[in-house]
């Protein structure tokens, strides 16, 4: 349990945050809620850089089409947020409501929750679902990159040594567009067995987008092309989105684990994509 | 390493190993309201406020808490002069083996904290992290509700006294 | 004096003088209550919602060690060796025990009457392990870190043994045989076979099954497999030891039975009792877990070695690996029922899954039978139960005790018959369900490791427990009324019974002094889990001695300063410990009427008390309790007001409860939503309303978990997948549905002021209620709970696919119902009514063939048929 860990870094400026993570000699990590198993299990580590105190991370705004939420902003902080509207404003909201408990959710940082990423993880499938982006800070360099790039090569891979997640960049989405979150666990403050994360944004009466992301089921969070592809341009009827939910459950990967049997898993897959589906289809009419 | 922090509103230095959780540093500092059920923040009954947000301490590293305000139960009150909170759960029958209400207690005060008129609902969300086992939480959810009754009450007769 | 001892018999005739005190059968109901039955505040609430309270691990030594336990990672192994070279020289370890280095006592865990109804199979460390996380070696370290690492260190050469994990395999000829050290052994003389893995065995019967079954005009037979659980304390099982000023060792542990700890840690290390004090402070719930001595002998033997004081806590993972579960069973039940709603005769089997050791082996097996077959009446009842090693996690005392899962089997059963039969389930059960007058030959049939107590029922509150709860639950409206599209609703309900501590068998004591300002202090063996017991047995004696609650000092659970008590099982501690409240307040107030006499210049007949003054005849002068007892120790004939009392229970009165669920089935997923639950529970007079519904609120919810989702995952080589809070389920405030509990009151004279017990009884009702809603809801019948959602949908799925078939080929289902029903040609023709009937109300899908339902007459097997339980 970080047995190697001599000290912490209270870095106030994220120059200053990523000055100590690049520290020679010195194994350093970030740390944000410090929730995470993993990190506490890490006996490489010698220091920690708590960026939590650093206020230029801890934020949610709404800049012109897009919603930006700080990676120190406490996941509470996200479901409790007025400010979050609309069909991006809502599946955040509502998805981080359903995030651990309050204590957790006090705890859990947007930064940390898709920098260590785990079946379970409710977030990061919604990151797809909306197209969002993450900002990452090398010091003053920044660069922004879809969510998905950083996710499919593992964060921990993904980031430079002394490169932190700064933001979360969620594009807004108006009328015409709806969501939808499923989380199917045993209890509300269980871990996920099945997460489905989908968005459908209309446009004269056809499918111009169709996002179908999953999580729990499946190792990591993914996006169910072929099925968003079914649903593309399409007038949206329930033999269709029938048709995506079966493509889904058709090419998702299914995890193995001790929830329950993966033929199971696949068959409901199926019927909370559906359902999903129907969901978001109702909200983008609205 | 040292740990500077302030605890039910006096300060500390404390001397910690870096990797020490939050739960075992305050109650080797005495504060043994804060117990331990899990150590993996699933139960909550080591749940403590930081910077007047309840969380759980037995996986809060303590170096996290550097500078930080702490409030446990017994900084809430004491038996001469209860919090609401404390003074509901007792009139409503909410503790029996009593293991798992300082964690609860602090999750009901952040409530009121922020939300001095909660639903049922609100108390039910915000007490999600507090496993009981004896009480079934009905009795619990009354408190809450009660208590807030009780400090908007003793708010407009006086101003309040915590 | 020396031949009185027996007083089991002839409890009528009152023995001549003697001073081993008689146990009172009844006592009397005075005309107004002014303590009890009244929700009176829980004297230990304020303390511990301001952190005061200490529970055991909230006080410091400077030099305590840590102590770590290395559990076995195979379920069946023989240790070839260890090798702990490497571990000690870990920095800060002080010592390692291994099997070698400690005294071989056999012995059970289970604290329970003496000599235990339990196998002596259980060793401090033994050269075999038996289950994933059995013990192995004791570590003591400076720190809990050094003392982890220690054990990671520890070297075991283990010859790994073919396991046995099916209950229903573990007696096959040629099955791994899990004791096959020569010293394992009952202390009381009762079946035991371990070479068979055969732990207990329980046979009783009464009537004639066999004519039973053939009176029926259905016989239905189904078997139910109720799961392992946890009883999930907050506060894990902690223990701390140290030595006193007199070299004496103590035990300040999370114990519900400080007594039975002192006597078995006593036992186990080869010490006089004498040498031992037990003390429990606060504890952070126990529900039967912490009626196991598990930790204090080890901890013992770490102090006595070290001379140091040393703690022990179980992590989350250890104490639902290693300490005790609730033990899974296989229940066969097969009842026969007329068609006017007769049962002519039950037959219950159990096998029961008690893991590696027998803790609580044969007395929750027998409590299967004992709280559950009284409470319908049949003429014909047979009950054989059978408990089965294996090399699973060990099970043991949970509130509820065995009748969780016989009600559960049975509950489900009525319903099954009242649907075979085209009866109410309600209306079936109450033309059933025992009545106030009406006796049980099942109450003496079956006790503890001996016959039990005949008795009649006292009180029964239980017809208005259904009529109060039918209307909560508006089961009128609701019932069949499963609703269109994907999402099914029902309601189900369950009927149950426990009983009230021991009979004959539990006692418990009390001693009480007064102090000059008037107070009292009491001194109790009984141990308060949270439950408010030292609450409740004040308000006792309050009311008895004619004072408030808040004048009543309680001191509990101390084997050095208080007199013993059996501790917290059993239901017991409000019945049986709240009767020796009464006797030794009685005596109490005696003594104060006779110096309140001499004082006031009365005589002691005419003295009235009232809210702790003593008046003299119509109240023309008077003295308060602080001038009688500063008169009795200071100023006339000086002596300490004070007395000791026992109590012994005759009797051991069921309290009553009728339980209601309304469920919403997804039928697409299988997934269960509780949407309320209603329980009426009768528990005699309730002596603090407010902890008695507590109680129920409690053991309702960790029974809705319990049936819903709380669940041991095991991996191939019997290790628990998921032993932590993230993955075992228990539900927190937002799954909560609505829920609502009442109590009917009843008077049950052989009770203190009436009470009957109150904390079991409500545990048993969850998993038929719900199982039942779910019947209702969607048609099927689940007999593997916990009802997850896939299994759930595999049910539903199979009910398709049988109504398919038997669609398809209708004249082959009919033809099966006739052949299964033979002879019983009006059999055939009730079912197929029942069958009928029902769909047209509710739109359920389609039921499966009745076919399934009515089992072949076999012949029961039934051999022995004595009215005793073997000995
Ligand atoms: C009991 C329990 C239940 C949970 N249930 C859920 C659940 O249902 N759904 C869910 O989504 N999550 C859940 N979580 C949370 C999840 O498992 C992680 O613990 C959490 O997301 C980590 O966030 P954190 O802010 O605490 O990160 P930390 O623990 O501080 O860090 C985690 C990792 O991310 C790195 N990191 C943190 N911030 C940054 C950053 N800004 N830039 C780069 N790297 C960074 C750290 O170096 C570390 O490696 C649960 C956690 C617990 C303990
Ligand atoms: S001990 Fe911290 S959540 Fe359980
Ligand atoms: S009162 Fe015992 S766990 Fe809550």
């Amino acid at each position: 349990m970080l047995k190697k860990l001599t000290q912490f870094y209270y870095p106030e400026t994220i120059e200053e945050a990523c000055k100590y993570l690049g520290k020679k000699g010195e194994k350093t990590a970030v740390v944000a809620g410090g929730t995470s198993e993993a990190l506490r299990q890490d006996n490489s580590i010698e220091a920690l850089v708590d960026i939590s105190r650093v206020k230029e991370l801890n934020y949610i705004r709404k800049d012109s089409s897009i919603y930006r939420i700080g990676a120190t902003t406490p996941i509470q902080d996200i479901y409790k947020c007025s400010d979050l509207k609309g069909p991006s404003g809502e599946i955040l909201k509502y998805t981080a409501g359903k995030i651990g408990s309050t204590l957790l959710r006090n705890s859990i940082t947007a930064g940390g929750n898709l920098a260590a990423i785990f079946p379970w993880s409710d977030l990061p499938p919604v990151y797809l679902a909306l197209d969002a982006e993450v900002v990452l800070r090398k010091g003053k360099p920044k660069r922004t990159v879809p969510v998905e790039n950083l996710i499919n090569e593992r964060p921990n891979k993904f980031l430079g040594e002394n490169e932190i997640i700064a933001e979360i960049a969620v594009p807004v989405y108006g009328k015409g567009t709806g969501t939808s979150f499923v989380k199917f666990a045993k209890t509300a403050n269980d871990y996920s067995m099945i997460t489905v994360a989908t968005r459908v944004t209309l446009k004269s009466g056809k499918i111009e987008q169709a996002r179908i992301a999953l999580n729990a089921v499946t190792i990591s969070p993914v996006r169910i092309k072929d099925a968003e592809k079914i649903l593309e341009g399409q007038k949206p009827t329930s033999d269709l989105i029938a048709e995506a939910a079966a493509k889904t459950a058709e090419k998702a990967e299914i995890r193995k684990d001790f929830r329950a049997s993966k033929e199971y898993k696949r068959e409901v897959l199926e019927v909370l994509v559906r359902r999903s589906l129907e969901e978001a289809l109702e909200m983008a009419k609205k | 390493m040292k740990l500077n922090t302030r605890i039910n509103g006096k300060d500390y230095c404390l001397e910690i190993n870096p990797n020490a959780m939050l739960v075992d540093v305050l109650r080797q500092a005495g504060l043994k309201s804060v117990k331990f059920g899990c150590g993996e923040g699933s139960c909550g009954c080591c749940a403590v406020m930081i910077d007047g947000k309840p969380r759980n301490s037995c996986i809060t590293l303590a170096g996290l808490a550097e500078g930080a305000e702490i409030l446990t139960v017994e900084g809430m009150g004491n038996p001469q002069e209860p919090h609401a909170l404390q003074q509901a759960f007792v009139d409503s029958g909410s503790t029996q083996c009593g293991y798992c209400n300082p964690g609860s207690l602090i999750a009901a005060k952040a409530l009121l904290d922020s939300n001095p008129n909660p639903s049922a609902e609100d108390v039910k969300d915000a007490l999600d992290g507090n496993l009981c086992r004896c009480t079934g939480y009905v009795k619990r959810i009354d408190a809450v509700l009660s208590a807030a009754k009780a400090m908007k009450k003793s708010k407009k007769t006086s101003r309040g006294k915590k | 004096m020396a031949k009185t001892t027996k007083k089991t018999a002839n409890k009528k005739t009152v023995p001549t003088v003697s001073v081993i005190p008689e146990s009172p059968l009844t006592f009397e109901k005075p005309a107004k209550f002014n303590q009890v039955n009244h929700s009176l505040t829980k004297i230990d609430a304020m303390g511990l919602v301001c952190g005061q309270q200490k529970y055991v691990a909230d006080v410091d030594f400077n030099d305590m060690l840590h102590v770590k336990v290395l559990g076995s990672p195979h379920a069946h192994a023989e240790i070839k060796s260890i090798d702990i070279a490497a571990a000690l020289k870990v920095e800060g370890v002080v010592a390692i025990y291994t099997w070698k280095d400690v005294p071989r006592v056999p012995r059970t865990t289970a604290g329970q009457g003496f000599p235990e109804p339990s196998p002596y199979d259980t060793y401090l460390l033994d050269k075999k392990v038996r289950f994933v996380g059995d013990r192995v070696a004791i570590v003591a370290a400076e720190t809990p870190e050094a003392a982890n690492e220690a054990c990671s260190k520890i070297k075991v050469q283990y010859k790994v043994l073919k396991p046995v994990f099916d209950p229903e395999k573990a007696m096959d000829k040629g099955a791994p045989v899990i004791h096959d050290e020569k010293d394992c052994r009952v202390p009381i003389p009762i079946f035991y076979d371990p070479k068979r893995n055969h732990c207990s065995h329980v046979e009783t019967a009464v009537g004639d099954v066999k004519k039973g079954f053939k009176d029926a005009d259905i016989v239905l037979e189904k078997k139910y497999y109720p799961h392992y659980a946890q009883h999930c304390p907050i506060e894990p099982h902690t223990c701390m030891a140290y030595l006193d000023e007199y070299d004496r060792i103590v035990l300040r542990t999370s114990t519900q039975v400080p007594f039975h700890a002192r006597r078995i840690t006593a036992q186990t290390l080869g010490i006089p009792v004498k040498k031992i004090r037990v003390i429990k402070p606060r504890i952070g719930g126990g529900f039967g877990t912490k009626q196991e001595v598990l930790l204090e002998d080890v901890c013992a033997l770490v102090t006595l070695r070290t001379r140091r004081p040393c703690i022990w806590a179980l992590t989350r993972a250890e104490e639902f690996m290693a300490a005790r579960t609730r033990h899974p069973m296989v229940c066969t039940i097969k009842s026969g029922v007329k068609k006017d709603g007769t049962i002519t005769a039950i037959s219950m089997r159990i096998i029961s899954n008690t893991g590696a050791y027998g803790s609580h082996a044969l007395t929750v097996l027998s409590n299967c039978g004992s709280k559950v077959l009284p409470l319908y009446r049949a003429e014909n009842i047979e009950f054989i139960g059978d408990t089965v090693y294996t090399n699973l996690p060990v099970g043991g005392a949970y509130r509820g005790y065995g009748a969780t899962q016989a009600a559960y089997a049975m509950e489900c059963q009525m319903d099954e018959m009242a649907e075979a039969i085209g009866m109410d389930p309600i209306k079936f059960r109450q033309k059933n369900h025992i009545k106030e007058g009406e006796s049980s030959p099942i109450f003496k049939a079956l006790g503890e490791g001996r016959e039990g107590v005949d008795m009649a029922i006292g009180s029964c509150g239980l017809d208005k427990c259904i009529t109060e709860g039918m209307k909560k639950i508006d089961w009128k409206k609701k019932y069949g009324k499963t609703g269109n599209g994907t999402k099914k609703r029902g309601i189900g309900m369950c009927c149950l019974m426990q009983g009230s501590s021991i009979p004959e068998i539990d006692m418990g004591a009390v001693f009480i002094k007064m102090n000059e300002d008037g107070s009292f202090n009491m001194l109790l063996g009984a141990t308060d889990l949270g439950t408010g017991s030292d609450t409740v047995l004040a308000q006792i004696a309050a009311e008895t001695l004619g004072c408030k609650l808040e004048d009543m000092m309680v001191y509990s659970s101390d084997t050095d300063m208080t007199p013993f008590d059996v501790g917290a099982y059993a239901s017991s501690t409000t019945y049986l410990t709240g009767g020796a409240v009464i006797t030794t307040a009685k005596k109490v107030r005696e003594q104060i009427e006779a110096v309140a006499a001499k004082m006031l210049d009365e005589k002691p007949e005419n003295i009235t008390i009232e809210n702790g003054v003593c008046y003299g005849k119509g109240k023309k002068n008077s003295v308060t309790f602080g001038q009688v007892c500063v008169f009795s120790l200071y100023e006339h004939q000086q002596f300490q007001i004070g007395a000791i009392g026992s109590h012994i229970s005759h009797a051991s009165p069921p309290p009553f409860s009728a339980h209601f669920a309304e469920v919403e089935v997804d039928t697409e997923t299988g997934e269960v939503k509780l949407l309320k639950y209603v329980a009426g529970v009768d528990c005699g007079t309730a002596i603090n309303p407010t902890l008695a519904d507590g109680q129920t609120q409690g053991a309702v919810m960790n029974a809705i978990s319990f049936a819903l989702t709380e669940e041991y995952i095991f991996d191939d080589n019997g290790r628990m997948l998921n032993p932590n809070f993230g993955n075992y389920k228990i539900w927190s405030t937002k799954d909560m549905p609505e829920i609502d509990t009442f109590l009917v009151p009843t008077y049950e004279k052989t009770g203190p002021y009436g009470a009957k017990s109150v904390s079991e009884i409500s545990i048993n009702g969850a998993l038929p209620a719900i199982g039942n809603a779910i019947k209702n809801a969607v048609g099927v019948r689940l007999t593997h709970p916990p009802y997850t959602a896939e299994k759930v949908l595999a049910a539903i799925k199979e009910l398709k696919n049988d109504a398919g078939k038997a669609k398809a080929k209708p004249a082959k289902a009919a033809k099966t119902t006739k052949k299964v029903a033979t002879k019983a040609a009006a059999a055939a023709k009730t079912s197929k009514k029942a069958t009928a009937k029902k769909p047209a109300a509710k739109k359920a899908p389609a039921k499966k063939a009745p076919a399934k339902k009515v089992a072949a007459k076999k012949p029961a097997k039934a051999k022995a048929v004595s009215k005793k339980s073997k000995k």
